[in-house]
């Protein structure tokens, strides 16, 4: 039965074509008939096919009759394509044993492919190298084939050439799958253990598990346990999807499936934990679970104050779906009621805050995303920042340290100089820099809280949208670090502080400054507009006061036109959080907030 | 003179009526004074800052004899409205109602004497734009009955008046000036600032011009933009809003040095010369409004009215004929009466007595208590509560204070 089994992945950076070799795989093997095959099956929330990114893993169990007059089953484990859930694609890679590195004959290795290969072969899957996009006139597979070997170090010479979009070459990728992919070896008859690949929640059915079970065997009416928290519950039903989901009387070793067990939080199926049965547990779990902790926090609050309850009640509808995503209730002087949220990084926080606008329909102020510091207070206890505003005043505190990543960027080589330049600014220290033929890649410990701030908008422009960014966490380490606070007319207001690095507190405070007085309308007073750290005033700029706002006739004709104008004028103000008695438009947090957009 | 200026409240008002319960329609407990506008819609040429109800007309010469005859049939019919009231004042605006001719003229308000009871003393006034005036016909306005005249001069600079469309010339204004002064008592003089490309010392020039004339009776406007005119479309460079706030300062200042009290947002007058028929607006006085476009407010136990005669001169003149005026018409409600004063009333530098505000629109001050004590506590209102009176910052920002007697939406 595992020897006609072969469960493997697809490695692709973004716009390589997996979706669309997913696609292929799926259609060839008729897993969807031509009436069900909607573009781009895999990818099934609207957001990701726009972005063209995976956010959830997902699956489809293929049945493949190869040339050796053979059937069999393919599991296809999709993986989440982005830097943020790296996590993620090591448990969908650890389901595998075989990977399909998806390289865009034209382009060749981006950074994030790279990073995906070494977990992959960190964890001895093996790599099937394979040429997308051949049917372009700009492919060069030499190349591609070169950088492959340079890059990564795998063999590329027998590299599969095909065009998802044509079809062409996807026979000869199912039958390298079948021939190159090894066939799972798990031990049918030891203790279940099966790791959970992914889970999410079914308005019906409760939380559903994506599972691949590495030895034993799980069937309805099973107890089941989670190791990590040893939290049990009834196994209800277990299945495939093929895509749609088909029911089965057992996973079996070897095997790629869902499990259903009447589970109502998805906090109770996390990512990487291994499934055992009650009457009979593993010794041990499977290696590589991890609680994935968020490392990106911000405060996201409603437009309007009145939306509060629904913005809650959005978070905890997504949240049923994204164990990543934490909040909880945050009070911002400013911008009234909201939440703290932590994000798992920069792309996530974009995929929350797009979800609750497009989905919910919510209007969101965000606040600048902040990392989590490492605090050591006078008696040396140690807490975790993760809002500029709770940072204990100066003098209360003997330390910060700040989360340092390491970062690998792939860029052709014309881009080299401006980009080290970027990294050096973002007080990046470089680790290693090597040369792949026409592409660079450059290595670099770097800040945190520099990249969150605006690293991959500086990155992409000074790229032209060539470099690609994949980065791991690596240590805290101490810095001299400083809360910058922006006054409005002499009140603090508290969503605009941040922590940044005494060296650069200046020229931020300036630029806030000088930004706030362009947004701020005038007052019927004159507004200072100060940046500010501790007492100790950095920058100021002032507001001139508004000197009239009237209308300079008003007889007895109309006067509807007068009311709406006025009309238009209060609604305006209504939109306005208050600080003082200075009001600022929703635009300006918006704006302030977008910190660097427009460069 | 004394600066608390007498406000034609209702004599002898009948003793204070039960607060009329929250579903009535409000109405005051006696009719307030009452007014009659009369407009005449037509220009030589329409200015490109103008959003009057205006029109060039498309003949030779505007159809007189049918816009008057109109006119009788509006007022004939509007009669059971303001049956037996006295009319205080009557004012002739447009367009350019010095257009009309003055046996025109004379037809007009013996009509008006005829079917209403118009005071002797009453206030009438004429607009007049300096390029149409004529002295023989200044005396024959005046023996029509013409006591006021108001002369949309605007500037005596020919630069800036070609800069605004105006179809006069300094000198010409300067004409107009010296003519209507010999030929009326109270003469008013519209002038306008911040004037694209005017600077400071240009603005004062022709304020000097204007207080040197003898004219009683100044309004001084900032030049807006307003929506759907030619100036709104593309816009002319003007002075920046620095510059202007100190036009207006100087010439609020010049002003107060020559002698004259700046009693409304744009108004300044000498002793007496104030102009009645506008503080009837302010103070929230009854007009019926006949002509083209014309807009009425009237009061009676059956609520305040506004209504608005059909619009355009050729479907006015159409609908006469078929004795249909009134395009619009609508009894305003409690929500939006506490606004409808406040815009009219807190324009007046001095404001009004607080009981004002019940006896023109019947709804207890107690319904604007909230919005007043706001106001008052953010200086806009002047903190006296037996008075309704913008403080000099509510003046300068009266629409931040008017935005607080706004229904909520």
């Amino acid at each position: 039965m595992q020897q006609d089994t072969r469960n493997f992945s697809i490695i692709a950076h973004i716009d390589h074509g997996k979706s669309t070799l997913a696609d292929r795989l799926i259609h060839y093997c008729g897993g969807l008939s031509d009436r069900e095959m909607e573009q781009q099956v895999l990818d099934s929330m609207d957001l990701e096919r726009e972005r063209g990114i995976t956010i959830k893993a997902q699956t489809a169990a293929l049945q493949y009759k190869a040339r050796d007059g053979q059937v069999y089953n393919l599991n296809l484990i999709d993986t989440p394509g982005h830097v943020d859930f790296s996590y993620e694609v090591s448990r969908s890679l650890a389901a595998c044993e075989g990977a399909l590195l998806v390289v865009d004959a034209s382009q060749g290795v981006e950074a994030q492919t790279v990073a995906n290969c070494y977990t992959a072969l960190d964890q001895d899957v093996e790599v099937v190298p394979v040429l997308n996009k051949i049917d372009l006139p700009a492919a060069d597979p030499d190349n591609a084939r070169a950088e492959i070997e340079d890059v990564i170090g795998v063999d590329a010479s027998n590299a599969i050439l095909c065009s998802a979009k044509t079809g062409l070459g996807i026979e000869e990728v199912l039958e390298a799958i079948v021939q190159r992919v090894p066939a799972p070896r798990g031990n049918d008859d030891a203790a279940l253990k099966a790791l959970i690949i992914d889970s999410w929640f079914d308005n019906y059915v409760g939380v559903v598990m994506l599972v691949r079970v590495v030895d034993g065997a799980l069937r309805p009416k099973d107890k089941i346990r989670f190791m990590s928290s040893g939290a049990q519950y009834l196994c209800e039903q277990v299945g495939v999807f093929t895509p749609k989901s088909v029911s089965r009387d057992v996973l079996a070793a070897g095997s790629v499936g869902f499990v259903i067990a009447g589970i109502k939080e998805i906090d109770a199926a996390k990512v990487g934990d291994t499934i055992t049965l009650v009457n009979r547990p593993a010794a041990e779990p499977l290696p590589g679970f991890k609680e994935i902790k968020p490392q990106v926090f911000a405060g996201l609050y409603p437009v309007e104050s009145s939306e509060y309850d629904q913005l809650r009640d959005s978070l905890e509808k997504l949240r049923l779906n994204d164990a990543s995503l934490q909040f909880e209730p945050e009070v911002s002087q400013a911008l009234g009621f909201g939440f703290r949220c932590g994000f798992l990084g920069l792309l996530h926080m974009d995929i929350v805050q797009e979800r609750l606008e497009r989905e919910f329909d919510m209007d969101l102020i965000t606040t600048a995303p902040t990392v989590v510091y490492e605090v050591v207070l006078n008696d040396g206890e140690v807490i975790h920042v993760e809002n500029p505003a709770k940072l204990p005043e100066p003098g209360k505190y003997q330390d910060i340290r700040e989360p340092i990543i390491t970062a690998t960027i792939f860029l052709p080589q014309d881009y080299v100089g401006p980009v080290i330049t970027l990294c050096n600014q973002k007080r990046g220290v470089q680790v290693d820099m090597r040369y792949h033929g026409r592409q660079v890649q450059l290595i670099y410990d770097l800040p945190m809280n520099e990249v969150v701030m605006d690293f991959f908008d500086k990155l992409k422009s000074v790229s032209r949208g060539y470099a690609s960014l994949d980065y791991e966490f690596k240590e805290y380490r101490s810095a001299d670090l400083v809360k910058l606070d922006m006054m409005v007319g002499g009140e603090k207001v508290d969503a605009l502080s941040v922590i940044v690095h005494r060296a650069s507190a200046q020229y931020r405070g300036r630029e806030l400054a000088s930004k706030l007085r362009g947004l701020i309308p005038r007052q019927m007073f004159d507004v200072a507009v100060q940046a500010a750290i501790g007492s100790h005033i950095i920058a100021r700029e002032t507001i001139k006061a508004l000197r009239k706002n009237v209308l300079a006739k008003c007889y007895g004709g109309d006067i509807t036109r007068k009311k709406k104008l006025l009309e238009k004028q209060k609604e305006g103000k209504k939109r306005m959080k208050q600080v003082g008695n200075v009001e600022i438009p929703q635009e300006a947090f918006l704006a302030v907030l977008r910190v660097e957009d427009g460069k | 003179m004394s600066t608390r200026r007498i406000i034609p409240l209702t004599p002898a008002s009948p003793p204070a009526a039960p607060h009329p319960p929250p579903t009535a329609t409000p109405h005051p407990p006696a009719p307030p004074p009452l007014a009659v506008y009369v407009h005449y819609p037509w220009c030589v040429r329409k200015c490109p800052y103008c959003d009057f109800n205006s029109h060039t007309a498309r003949a030779a010469a505007p159809p007189e004899a049918a816009y008057l005859d109109a006119l009788e049939a509006d007022l004939q019919a509007a009669l059971p409205q303001v049956w037996g009231r006295r009319v205080h004042s009557v004012f002739l605006g447009g367009g350019t109602p010095s257009l009309l001719s003055a046996a025109g003229l004379d037809r007009l308000l013996t009509l008006l004497r005829t079917l209403l009871p118009l005071d002797p003393l009453a206030e009438i006034t004429l607009e007049a734009n300096p390029g149409t005036v004529e002295a023989a016909r200044f005396r024959d306005y005046r023996a029509a009955g013409v006591n006021r005249l108001s002369l949309g001069i605007q500037s005596f600079n020919d630069r800036f008046l070609a800069a605004i469309g105006r179809i006069h010339g300094g000198d010409e204004a300067r004409a107009a000036v010296d003519l209507a002064l010999a030929t009326f008592d109270r003469v008013n003089i519209d002038l306008m600032y911040a004037l694209p490309g005017q600077d400071m010392a240009h603005a004062l020039v022709d304020l000097r011009t204007a207080i040197a004339s003898g004219a009683g009776h100044l309004s001084c406007y900032h030049l807006t933009l307003e929506p759907n005119t030619p100036f709104a479309h593309e816009p002319p460079a003007l002075p920046d809003d620095e510059v202007a706030a100190d036009m207006q300062d100087a010439i609020e200042a010049e002003l107060a040095a020559a002698g004259f009290t700046h009693y409304e947002t744009s108004a300044f007058a000498r002793t007496a010369q104030q102009c009645r028929h506008n503080l009837n607006y302010w103070t929230f006085g009854d007009y019926l409004g006949i002509g083209p476009g014309a807009h009425g407010k009237l009061s009676s136990h059956q609520g305040i009215v506004r209504e608005m005669r059909h619009k355009h001169p050729e479907h006015y003149l159409a609908a006469a004929a078929r004795g249909d005026f009134v395009h619009l018409r609508h009894t305003v409600g409690a929500a939006d009466l506490p606004f409808e004063f406040m815009m009219n009333a807190l324009r007046l530098c001095d404001g009004v007595p607080a009981a004002l505000f019940t006896a023109r629109t019947g709804l207890p001050l107690a319904a604007i208590g909230e919005a007043l004590a706001t106001a008052r506590s953010a200086g806009l209102l002047d903190a006296d509560p037996a008075t309704l009176r913008p403080t000099a910052r509510g003046q300068r920002f009266l629409n931040d204070l008017l935005q607080r007697f706004l229904p909520d939406s």
